[in-house]
């Protein structure tokens, strides 16, 4: 079993330090809307073992934050994003 | 009635980000609608607003207006006092260069005197 994480808030909410507590390895984070701010942060915020990360390229390029540094977060778009949906068994929204 | 003594001083804090939420383009509204009243208007970025000033911004991928763009016209509504928190911007590891916009950078300390001199105050 496999679970795509969707964020779709800012970091300021704290939401992906709850996301990180409960996640397993083999799942999968997507940033999403104000969620592709948590790009900004430090890299390290970003890493968990097993855990892949994605950044939604839409909401990179509205928000001024495509040419940013992304660390190791890989961008997709939308048709990226439905491809993640149906690689996972199940999704999470983090609101 | 009109006149310099019905002008009042209202500042406006956005503390949103530009697109997950209508509260940006509603700040600017409020602060739009008071300048072409006569109103003194101050606007202060804090929070993930700061975000809305990050350059080379484009919504069309999202089918939305570039909030960026119309925030410049604040200063054409004749609205000086645009100002940015500092401490937000460290927050978020963005620096004064980021910014899109001309801005004074301000401490939490201006901040609380500018709000302290304020007739209102609208906080989105």
């Amino acid at each position: 079993m496999s679970t795509l994480h969707t964020l779709s808030k800012a970091p300021s909410l704290g939401l992906l330090e709850t996301c990180l507590s409960i996640i397993q390895s083999g799942d999968a984070v997507l940033l999403i809307e104000d969620g592709v701010y948590h790009c900004q942060q430090p890299a390290e915020l970003l890493k968990k073992a097993g855990v892949k990360f994605y950044c939604l390229r839409e909401d990179l390029i509205a928000r001024g934050l495509i040419d940013r540094k992304l660390g190791a977060i890989e961008t997709v778009n939308t048709q990226g994003f439905v491809d993640l949906c149906a690689a996972h068994d199940g999704i999470v929204n983090w609101f | 009635m009109p006149g310099t003594n019905s002008s009042k001083i209202i500042s406006v804090i956005s503390r949103q980000a530009p697109y997950g939420s209508n509260r940006a383009h509603q700040s600017l509204d409020i602060a739009l609608a008071a300048a072409v009243f006569e109103q003194t208007v101050n606007y202060i970025f804090m929070g993930d607003g700061v975000y809305q000033l990050l350059g080379n911004q484009n919504a069309t991928s999202i089918q939305s207006k570039t909030l960026v763009n119309a925030l410049e016209t604040l200063d054409l509504y004749g609205i000086e006092g645009v100002y940015v928190d500092s401490q937000s911007l460290t927050e978020r590891n963005l620096k004064p260069s980021d910014l899109s916009l001309v801005t004074s950078i301000v401490s939490r300390d201006e901040i609380a005197k500018i709000v302290q001199s304020s007739d209102s105050v609208f906080n989105l």
